[in-house]
């Protein structure tokens, strides 16, 4: 079932992106747009969106890479790890449940470390790779959305992504205990 | 919020880092100025003046567990060095860092200056029993050194990531204008208004925006990553427009982000990706948990993001002054 389900979300992960050049262009085509002059059109602001971001990016970064250099996240860990014992999360875990939305390449890496330790079909390789699976890297996506179009004030977003990431590293915690029957 | 977070990781940043190489300080972590008693064996002599050789120095494990005062060293160290005269007449010996140097020593040499090696001055050493005495060079700074190098990189690295999304940028902003010219966008937004009209109540259902955030939303269940971020950009934009206070996010600009952030994805295809290269015996067995884990996520960010959006804080915060109407 779950290989059935795979191998037709591949087939259409495979072909998603031609088809959709396809489509959008050949439409145009149909309806007379002048394809060639608009895509250029459009394109020129590639370049514009993707300088714009630099401010915000580094600024996102580079607190992000004090942060870690720093080693405070063992601190981090140490204060955090009587609370999540409780709840049934394996202390190993923790960093990249807190790395997370801070780091994609970060917390990948340590994905992986967990991974060779303890084995992939582990325990805590599962629960790993799907707290991994189960989030996206807020800050950066934070930095990189907003920044595009300039916004600094980013209200209520910051505070509901992390509940979001706290919830989606809940639910691994929750489903690959249930699974394992640890 | 935002702020106040940024702030507190560099503080605590800076503050850990000055804290941990204080203790290292008093503590004398890196053992700085203590000599280690080891064996050098010569594998290689070379014959000059001043003569030089190259070995190994060999160090029971135990004896570094206890010198270093650490545990993370299990296997006896043999680790290639070479031993050189100065022309001072004293000794020095050189350890070039490899893939086997112990982590302690590798992360003594990245303090050191990042030279990829160590340096050790020798005190005495005899070539016929090959019992030597070194002390390696002054380590200090440490945390610091790293998070001054860590701030410095990673502005780089914010910089390389930004200018390499310029090409896909293009690509997907050139095709959806293509889109948007032929008027496709405008039907995906018409299809999808029952959808939109809940998340969204505050852009029009005919925006544009709909069609970018909807585009968006299925690149990344579908884990196209290249095309998810151009189309999540120009939704940004789009919803931008609709934006009566420019610099300030939009309620709807949250969710959509909110929506991103938590990350929902029909494949996980990095972890897959991993699992299968580390061996696993049934690598796509986490997609139903990490669905399950992103639902979660999902869900929980959207409850959170349209209960945040009435605290009356928030809500001041998009109230448009005067002063800033007229200025645009």
């Amino acid at each position: 079932m779950a290989e059935i389900f795979r191998s037709i979300v591949n087939v259409i992960s495979a072909v998603a992106i031609p088809t959709f050049i396809l489509v959008f262009l050949g439409w145009g085509l149909i309806k007379k747009v002048k394809v060639y002059e608009v895509f250029v059109e459009g394109a020129k602001d590639g370049f514009t969106t993707a300088v714009k971001i630099i401010p915000y990016l580094v600024a996102m970064l580079f607190a992000i890479g004090v942060f870690r250099a720093s080693g405070a996240m063992d601190v981090v860990v140490a204060v955090l790890s009587p609370v999540t014992n409780l709840i049934g999360m394996p202390a190993e875990v923790l960093p990249l449940g807190l790395l997370r939305p801070l780091s994609g390449s970060g917390s990948m890496g340590l994905m992986t470390e967990l991974m060779k330790t303890n084995g992939p079909d582990s325990f805590i390789g599962v629960l790993a790779s799907t707290m991994f699976g189960s989030s996206e890297t807020t800050f950066y996506i934070l930095a990189v959305y907003f920044g595009s179009v300039g916004i600094k004030n980013t209200r209520h977003a910051l505070p509901a992504g992390l509940i979001a990431d706290l919830f989606g590293m809940l639910g691994a915690v929750f489903i690959v205990r249930m699974l394992f029957s640890v | 919020m935002l702020n106040y977070v940024w702030i507190s990781l560099l503080l605590i940043g800076i503050f850990t880092a000055v804290g941990r190489d204080i203790n290292d300080e008093i503590t004398n972590t890196y053992r700085n100025g203590v000599p280690i008693s080891s064996r050098f064996e010569i594998t290689h002599q070379r014959v000059s003046v001043h003569p030089s050789y190259e070995g190994e120095i060999v160090i029971p494990a135990a004896s570094f567990n206890q010198f270093y005062n650490v545990t993370s060293t299990s296997s006896d160290i043999r680790h290639p060095a070479t031993l050189t005269t100065l022309s001072s007449g004293r000794q020095k010996l050189e350890l070039t860092i490899s893939e086997n140097t112990p982590d302690f020593w590798k992360e003594m040499a990245k303090a050191a200056g990042g030279k990829e090696k160590l340096e050790a001055l020798v005190s005495s050493y005899n070539v016929s029993s090959g019992a030597i005495v070194f002390t390696m060079e002054k380590i200090s700074f440490v945390k610091i050194k790293a998070v001054t190098k860590a701030a410095i990189d990673f502005a780089d690295t914010a910089v390389t990531i930004s200018l390499g999304l310029i090409g896909v940028m293009a690509l997907w902003l050139g095709i959806m204008k293509v889109g948007e010219a032929a008027g496709l966008l405008e039907m995906l937004t018409r299809l999808m208004t029952p959808v939109t009209r809940q998340l969204f109540p505050d852009v029009p259902s005919n925006h544009p925006a709909v069609a970018a955030m909807i585009m968006n939303i299925a690149a990344n269940m579908f884990g196209l990553n290249n095309a998810a971020t151009p189309m999540g950009l120009k939704a940004m934009e789009e919803l931008n427009k609709l934006n009566p206070k420019a610099g300030t996010a939009t309620n709807a600009m949250c969710t959509f982000l909110v929506v991103n952030t938590a990350g929902l994805t029909l494949i996980p295809a990095t972890a897959i990706a991993i699992r299968a290269g580390l061996g696993s015996a049934d690598p796509g067995i986490i997609i139903g948990t990490s669905i399950f884990g992103a639902g979660c996520a999902t869900v929980a960010g959207l409850i959170s993001v349209k209960l945040l959006q009435r605290l009356p804080k928030y809500k001041k915060e998009m109230e448009v002054t005067k002063e800033e109407e007229t200025n645009g």
